[in-house]
């Protein structure tokens, strides 16, 4: 948090001054180092909180399935799934997902990892295998959340990273907040832009810490996983990564490649809702399917838990191995059942998706805000720095227009073109961003072309669906899209002040 | 609708409506301050607290504190947008003084050490903190790994924080190397000594 005003000298100030100051330029130096970063991973992270409506946008002639799959439903998709990987001689991972409240699909996955061979499907509410699975910008979108687009284990540890950078940044941000109770409700709007850009970073930033600081947490867990388990598996585990990784997920699958009968998915849900009556089938997850090794990750709701489901463990013959505790269990397996919900806002329903959205975009404005700050005070101080300023306006709204040309390429030239529309258009706005004047023309500019952009993703998916869309949420979705474009178009039309 | 999503949706509102009350009072309190007691401070607490255990009720203490956080800063937002001060002179300067980072030497040298200390050095330590926990913590192996995973982040944000905010770089330096070494002494103890 930036930009503060000492208390009157016959106070004793909540935080010493020098310490503020100390903390203030720690706070710049991390923002300034991880802004773009951050930037990015925000904005991203917003878009994915609404992920599987996305996807129904993508491909809206697919089935949807609201309520919670049968018993009967959840045996029948795992058949014709297994029957679909055995063809694609992918027979290896099968992985089913129903209905949830935070998504209204029936997902049916297989994988071969030595192979690679992997195939999606969406099942209607009967288990039934209707259509391919495929939704290659929301996956796009996904994909440059995780791991930006960058090799995966290098992706995922630099979001990590950045989200430690973010967590490092809200810890400095608030003890650099000497008027934290003093300034709590004052939000000055006109005036001084570099005040009023201050007051509202610091009312988003600390009105919404207890948001800000779980997905950042998590988000850097999430990231940095891999890291930490390779490290643990070194000390404790005889650097055997999977078998760490077992003790914290479930047991895994062993290696015998014998054949084995699928198990009997539809007695273990029965098995289950004979313990809790109100458990609803999520998901099934069988590891080495058909084989003597195999292992089902059986995913049980039930009602009032942040985890999306409960993990029961059985072996090939359906006997039971015990379960994750993810709902009820013990402390560490109550946080881990809720690290992905709590992430994304994949919990509750659409409305906690809708606060996590207004929450997820406080946060990207409070990154942009840093550094417009920290740009003011330059200016203000007589040292403006004009090439940063464009910079920093070329990567703020360079990103939706880059977002939006990737959805363009897909929709008119197919998802391989993705990557290069999106990178093309970031380099080519910060190659240009020097060039542009200053940086409120850059901003207007980009501002008008981010809202264009927008219209015409959705305006090229709609002609292309229009007519064979089934799915409500493609209309939903094609106006809540349209109506960001027009809103972003129009905050073009009033140049900003710097 | 049945019966049952009516009742969740009138007490979610319930406890909405309450925690935004709850907000308005610290508001008003804040407003008041030089004159007020901490009576309406502390009643607009009780109130936001009110609004939580509403919210608990309603869907259990798992989700409802989960959403009695968010109903708290959206109702912040909300009050801050609704009471915001429009400024319309350029000119007028802030009531008081901006604080301003503090100015320190720099070159790119110091830049780069900074840089290894806050990234490198401070997730070392942080990994190595938090595989000791993971390691040796009297808890179940699934519990401690999980929790000791969790603080990684929590103690390398710390660490970059402090390292970035800390002048002296020696001090850093020294400090973070110990730790590192404390840690992934004790993360590792139990398997030099088996």
């Amino acid at each position: 948090m930036q930009d503060h005003t000492p208390q009157k000298a016959r106070k004793k100030p909540f935080l010493a001054p020098d310490f503020v100051r100390a903390m203030l330029a720690g706070h710049s130096a991390l923002g300034i180092a991880f802004a773009a970063l951050i930037y990015i991973v925000c904005l991203t992270g917003t878009l994915c909180v609404f992920l599987h409506e996305l996807q129904r946008w993508e491909q809206p002639d697919a089935p949807v399935a609201s309520a919670p799959l049968t018993t009967e439903a959840a045996a029948n998709a795992v058949e014709q799934g297994y029957r679909k990987a055995r063809a694609a001689n992918a027979a290896h991972d099968l992985f089913i997902m129903g209905p949830s409240p935070v998504q209204s699909r029936v997902l049916v996955n297989f994988h071969d990892h030595d192979t690679g061979v992997e195939g999606n499907w969406i099942a209607n509410d009967k288990g039934e295998l209707i259509v391919e699975n495929t939704a290659p910008w929301s996956e796009f979108v996904g994909d440059l959340h995780m791991h930006l687009h960058l090799p995966r284990t290098f992706g995922l540890f630099l979001v990590g990273l950045t989200g430690v950078a973010l967590l490092s940044s809200l810890v400095s941000g608030l003890l650099s907040h000497p008027r934290l109770f003093k300034d709590a409700f004052s939000l000055r709007w006109g005036g001084s832009r570099r005040l009023q850009e201050a007051d509202l970073h610091n009312r988003l930033g600390v009105w919404g810490l207890p948001f800000h600081v779980v997905v950042s947490t998590t988000g850097a867990l999430l990231g940095l996983s891999t890291l930490i388990v390779g490290v643990l598996a070194l000390a404790a585990y005889d650097g055997d990564s999977e078998k760490a990784f077992a003790t914290i997920l479930g047991p895994h699958p062993t290696e015998d490649e014998t054949a084995a009968p699928v198990p009997d998915i539809a007695a273990m849900i029965r098995a289950i809702q004979a313990e809790k009556q109100d458990a609803e089938f999520a998901s099934a997850n069988f590891g080495h399917i058909a084989k003597i090794g195999q292992i089902v990750h059986l995913g049980m709701r039930t009602p009032g838990h942040l985890a999306n489901s409960n993990s029961y463990y059985f072996d090939g013959s359906g006997k039971r191995l015990g379960d994750g505790g993810l709902e009820s269990g013990t402390i560490g397996q109550q946080i881990l059942g809720a690290l992905q919900p709590l992430h994304f806002g994949w919990f509750g329903g659409f409305a906690v998706k809708v606060v996590y959205a207004v929450l997820g975009l406080a946060l990207t404005f409070v990154t942009h805000s840093g550094v417009a700050i920290w740009l003011a005070r330059r200016r203000d101080a007589g040292r403006p720095t004009p090439f940063w300023e464009t910079i920093w306006a070329a990567v703020t709204w360079g990103q939706p227009l880059a977002i939006a040309a990737a959805a363009i390429a897909i929709f008119s030239g197919g998802e391989a073109f993705a990557l290069a529309a999106y990178a093309g258009t970031t380099v080519a706005c910060l190659i240009a961003a020097p060039f542009a004047g200053d940086a409120s023309r850059l901003t207007q500019l980009l501002r008008a072309l981010s809202g264009i952009a927008i219209l015409a993703a959705v305006a090229l998916h709609g002609t292309l669906w229009a007519s064979r869309a089934t799915d409500p949420m493609f209309f939903w979705a094609t106006a809540a899209m349209a109506a960001c474009g027009l809103i972003v178009l129009a905050s073009a039309r009033h140049r900003p002040t710097v | 609708m049945s019966f049952s999503t009516h009742y969740h949706l009138l007490v979610t509102l319930a406890g909405g409506l309450i925690t935004t009350a709850g907000v308005v009072m610290l508001r008003k309190r804040w407003l008041t301050r030089q004159r007020s007691s901490s009576a309406l401070l502390i009643a607009g607490w009780i109130t936001v607290l009110a609004g939580a255990v509403v919210l608990a009720q309603a869907w259990g203490a798992e989700l409802g504190t989960t959403y009695a956080l968010g109903a708290l800063s959206l109702a912040a937002y909300a009050v801050i947008a609704a009471t915001y001060e429009r400024r319309t002179s350029k000119a007028r300067a802030p009531r008081e003084a901006p604080y301003d980072p503090e100015e320190r030497p720099s070159n790119w040298r110091r830049g780069v050490a900074k840089s290894l200390l806050a990234i490198v050095l401070a997730g070392i330590a942080a990994i190595g903190l938090g595989v000791a926990v993971a390691v040796n913590f009297p808890m179940p192996p699934q519990d401690r790994a999980v929790i000791g995973g969790l603080l990684v982040p929590i103690l390398w944000g710390g660490g970059m924080a402090w390292t970035l905010c800390d002048p002296r770089l020696l001090r850093a330096t020294i400090i973070l190397l110990t730790v590192s070494a404390a840690g992934f002494a004790v993360a590792f103890l139990p398997k030099v000594l088996s």
